[in-house]
């Protein structure tokens, strides 16, 4: 199978996060690795992804997961050799799988040779390559972003005796961008990366890259014209690759970071997400409607990535005080389960493995204009284990199996990079992908069909989205259209049956078809279209006029 | 014969919208959209400040506004359909309104507030008037908040009034009430009250809607109810109340509603107040009286006067009511001049309860019964003024709990008189 060559794909993807240290081990040792990922690409095929996104797998001290880079052009060991990788990576494309690397722009870790070097004297060539300081005065009041471990975004360097910028852990020095050696390095790095065949950067941080007294040092013109400037290398010497920003800002100061379709391909976005929890809990479409209706559009050639979890905590950031406070409640009662500004916990226990409400949320993903990533286990129902340091509690071992070690590894229990889930509910003798795979009607089962039922229209990648207003304000409804399709999504928001009357004088005479079981339903008319709706229950009407 | 309801299609459409609340205000209204608009923003403040994650409900009942009453209370509704709206609120608010048949009844519009409160599964119910001007956010709170926290069922007001002004609560409606249903609520007739969804269905149960009582008087009977349901009771201090000017023939109206329907109540609840068993208070969140210094209009002579001519001109009708004694006593007052009358707490009592006795046995129309009181009352009212006239808070609330205690001591006559004994 060979990939697709359109320049847009990343408008019809279903990306699937993973990291590769949880996902399969090959080689015995207790963590995931490229041969191990690379066996389970059947899988993923299968589940009907066409890209996969992998957290951080450089080497590293493994300080925070391996965002702290100590050399962006290798692997970690425990993770295989630059031709695992290698390997991976064209029976990823085989597969029609494209791939996308995380690419750390922002900082690197201190055991980075770069940094070792730039500390060791005020002198020495790469001196400049950090952001170094007499005093931990400059860029006052710059928000700390790792609130419960980190009072200031100065680190006292002892062997040079100054402050580093850090936005992040103290051991992540920020690079400096507004070295152009910096610049031409990190283009040096993707360019090594892009001429293997990687297909997309998910870039890191981004809005962070430089700082500026008297601002905020985020989202500044000078970090925009350093992304537009990759942005023209890419088109030019790699076509059809792709920026994706991780880029936690408001609907507004998020906007600029596709520029005018020549800076990011795509950025997450951010301040949907936590409000999609919010509705659901509220049984209110209201968060879900206002955060779109501020949500400014953007180039033709740009796309919003859309997600429900992922490898971090479930951020509060870009959320009012009186929301964050509504989510803490509703969904981290327990202290421990929250994290920075945030709720670390994977999507299933967040919906008390509610299987109706994960179908919701996931049609929810799926329908909303954007490209869905689903991240790992979720597709299985995975738990999380709070109990584990930072956010390692939602990065547990992928659950093959019922058997040994969950069919994650061959290696002594005791010996895994992370204890697996082993409760009645979430264990993986209770949750695992083999026993899912039986089952026609199992969470597995049921995400492969969505996902391609997804897939069939381009509608839902590339369309335009009108939302309805019913009066039933429990009912989330829109219409999306894409050329001569007309898709209509209803989704009901409560746990209870809801009666809703949509008006849809517009689209009068089509007959709508029901996507999944391809039933007919009644023929728009004049009058209101009344829909009864089961708890969380939610239809995707395709309109067709016959 | 299909079961009348209070319910119109359309606005039982409009509540099929709104689905189960946590909270519903209910606001009756009939040409008011001078306040209106003020209460129903000061609703909405108090929802938000107070309640911003409960799922709540404004029900506007109206009994045929064309002041546009209606459309100002839907203005208050918080959704996303007014796009970039500028009141931030965690969820939806709907501001729903339905007209009622029948022509403008309080009654009625507390009847189709309930039955939306049952339909809606409302745990936690208010009623607000439309004209409580005085209203701030934080009465929201002080009326629900006995409910949505400490489930209590009925929570009425406590209101800081002008000494003069609730004359008919002070002479007769609370002490009268206190007595004969043994709760101590200063605002038996409440017009801002907050209840329980438990309370609401209890209510609507009750057998009064298709009566008289029903029509005219469902908030004196909602107090009565509670008490005798065995329901929880509390009462929460608001603030000042605006005073309200009525017209003189309002006066009979009100008569009819809180006096005709306390006489009514005894026939249905002999088994709670035939006792003689002492008043008890009720919980009191805040003070439980209160006096304003706002100066208030008042014209005792007039009062005396509309006494007097009562007195001579319903001769005939009091003959039927009173007893000998009471009424030779009465004529005797009114013959003297002003300044020298006094209606004296215990003769007032006598005639409250001989009019409650002859209510009972219907000894002539029982509207003409109640009517006849008016008359009287202002003596009553007369005299309260001219006693209290410098009276100060403490000597006011001593004068009305004297009334309430001679209330309470001659209870055992309207015993004896109700079974015939006397």
């Amino acid at each position: 199978m060979e990939l697709p060559q359109d320049a847009l794909w990343y408008k019809d993807a279903i990306i699937y996060q993973v990291h590769v240290r949880a996902f399969y081990d090959s080689t015995g040792d207790g963590s995931g690795d490229f041969r191990g990922l690379a066996q389970k690409l059947d899988y993923l095929q299968e589940l009907g992804i066409n890209a996969l996104w992998m957290m951080p797998f450089f080497p590293s001290p493994l300080r925070d997961d391996g965002y702290d880079i100590s050399d962006y052009r290798s692997v970690h060991p425990s993770y295989g050799t630059l031709d695992d990788f290698k390997i991976f990576l064209e029976a990823a494309h085989q597969r029609a799988i494209r791939v996308i690397i995380e690419m750390v722009l922002n900082h690197t870790s201190n055991q980075h040779p770069w940094f070792q070097e730039s500390r060791s004297s005020l002198n020495n060539p790469k001196r400049d390559w950090y952001v170094w300081s007499e005093t931990d005065t400059r860029y006052r009041g710059t928000r700390i972003i790792f609130l419960d471990t980190e009072l200031s975004n100065w680190a006292w360097d002892p062997v040079s005796k100054q402050y580093y910028w850090h936005r992040f852990f103290s051991h992540q020095p920020d690079l400096n961008y507004d070295n152009p050696a910096v610049r031409e390095e990190m283009w040096n790095v993707m360019k090594f990366w892009l001429e293997m065949g990687v297909d997309a950067f998910r870039l890191d941080a981004v809005p962070y890259l430089v700082e500026r007294e008297g601002t905020n040092c985020e989202n500044l013109p000078e970090t925009h014209q350093i992304m537009k400037d990759f942005r023209a290398r890419l088109d030019r010497e790699f076509p059809g690759r792709m920026f994706l920003a991780e880029a936690n800002q408001w609907p507004a100061d998020l906007r600029p970071y596709f520029g005018d379709g020549d800076e990011f391909h795509m950025a997450f976005n951010f301040p949907l997400m936590p409000r999609m929890f919010m509705g659901l809990k509220l049984e209110d479409r209201k968060p879900i409607t206002e955060i779109l209706q501020q949500t400014p559009a953007i180039p033709e050639n740009c796309q919003w990535c859309l997600f429900l979890r992922n490898h971090d905590e479930l951020t509060l950031e870009m959320v009012t005080d009186i929301e964050r406070d509504y989510m803490y409640d509703e969904y981290a009662r327990e202290k421990s389960m929250r994290l920075n500004l945030g709720i670390r916990r994977r999507l299933a226990p967040l919906l008390d493995n509610d299987r109706r409400r994960m179908e919701l949320m996931n049609g929810i993903l799926m329908s909303l204009p954007g490209t869905p990533i689903i991240y790992y286990g979720d597709e299985i129902g995975m738990g999380d284990n709070v109990n584990l340091g930072d956010r390692n509690g939602v990065r547990t071992p992928m659950q093959w199996d019922g058997g040994w070690n969950g069919g994650f590894s061959a290696a002594d229990p005791e010996a895994l990079y992370s204890p697996l889930m082993l409760n009645p509910v979430y264990g993986y003798q209770a949750v695992n992908v083999q026993s899912q795979k039986r089952f026609e009607h199992s969470l597995l089962s049921w995400t492969k069909r969505i996902i391609k039922a997804r897939k069939s229209l381009p509608v839902f990648g590339r369309g335009t989205i009108e939302f309805l207003y019913p009066a039933n304000h429990r009912v989330l409804a829109y219409v999306r259209q894409f050329g001569k399709d007309t898709i209509l999504v209803v989704n009901n928001l409560s746990n209870s049956a809801q009666a809703v009357e949509l008006d849809l004088r517009p689209y009068k005479g089509n007959i709508l078809i029901e996507m999944f079981g391809r039933n007919p339903f009644p023929r728009i008319g004049d009058l209101p279209y009344l829909l009864t709706m089961g708890p969380y229950q939610f239809y995707w009407f395709r309109l067709r006029r016959i | 014969m299909p079961e009348e309801t209070i319910l119109t299609d359309d606005f039982l459409r409009e509540l099929i919208n709104v689905g189960e609340v946590d909270i519903l205000i209910g606001v009756p209204t009939y040409n008011d959209a001078k306040t209106v608009g003020q209460v129903v923003q000061a609703i909405r403040a108090g929802l938000l400040k107070y309640f911003p994650r409960q799922r709540a409900v404004i029900v506007n009942a109206d009994g045929g506004s064309r002041d546009g009453s209606q459309e100002l209370v839907r203005a208050a509704s918080i959704s996303d359909l007014q796009h970039a709206s500028h009141v931030y609120a965690l969820r939806t608010l709907h501001c729903v309104s339905t007209e009622y048949s029948g022509g403008p009844s309080s009654s009625v519009a507390l009847h189709t507030i309930l039955a939306a409160a049952e339909l809606l599964q409302a745990s936690s119910c208010a009623v607000v008037a439309p004209d409580s001007t005085n209203i701030e956010p934080g009465w929201i709170e002080s009326l629900l908040r006995p409910v949505t926290r400490d489930g209590f069922d009925l929570v009425t007001p406590v209101y800081r009034r002008h000494k003069f002004d609730g004359l008919l609560i002070r002479n007769l409606l609370y002490p009268m009430n206190r007595a004969l249903y043994l709760r101590r609520v200063r605002e038996p007739y409440p017009l801002d009250f907050a209840f329980s969804g438990r309370l609401a269905t209890h209510f609507l149960g009750q057998d009064l809607w298709s009566q008289e009582a029903g029509r005219i008087g469902a908030e004196i009977y909602l107090t009565i109810s509670a008490i005798a349901g065995g329901f929880r009771l509390a009462q929460s201090f608001l603030g000042p109340r605006a005073h309200v000017e009525y017209a003189a023939s309002d006066l009979v109206v009100a008569m009819r509603r809180s006096v005709g329907v306390l006489f009514w109540s005894l026939e249905q609840n002999g088994s709670v107040w035939q006792t003689q068993a002492q008043s008890q208070p009720i919980p009191t969140i805040g003070p439980d009286h209160e006096l304003s210094a706002e100066p208030l209009r008042v014209n005792p002579k007039r009062l005396h006067e509309m006494f007097v001519r009562g007195v001579a001109e319903l001769e005939p009708v009091l003959k039927s009511i009173l007893s000998q004694a009471t009424l030779a006593e009465l004529q005797r007052a009114a013959s003297l001049p002003e300044e020298d009358f006094r209606y004296s707490d215990e003769l007032w009592v006598r005639t409250a309860y001989e009019f409650a006795s002859a209510y009972h046995k219907a000894v002539i129309s029982r509207d003409h019964i109640v009517q006849a009181l008016v008359p009287l009352y202002r003596g009553k009212a007369h005299t309260f003024l001219l006693e209290n006239r410098d009276a100060s808070s403490e000597e006011v609330e001593s004068n009305v709990e004297r009334l309430c205690v001679t209330f309470e001591r001659r209870k055992p006559s309207l015993l004896e008189m109700w079974d015939g004994r006397k």
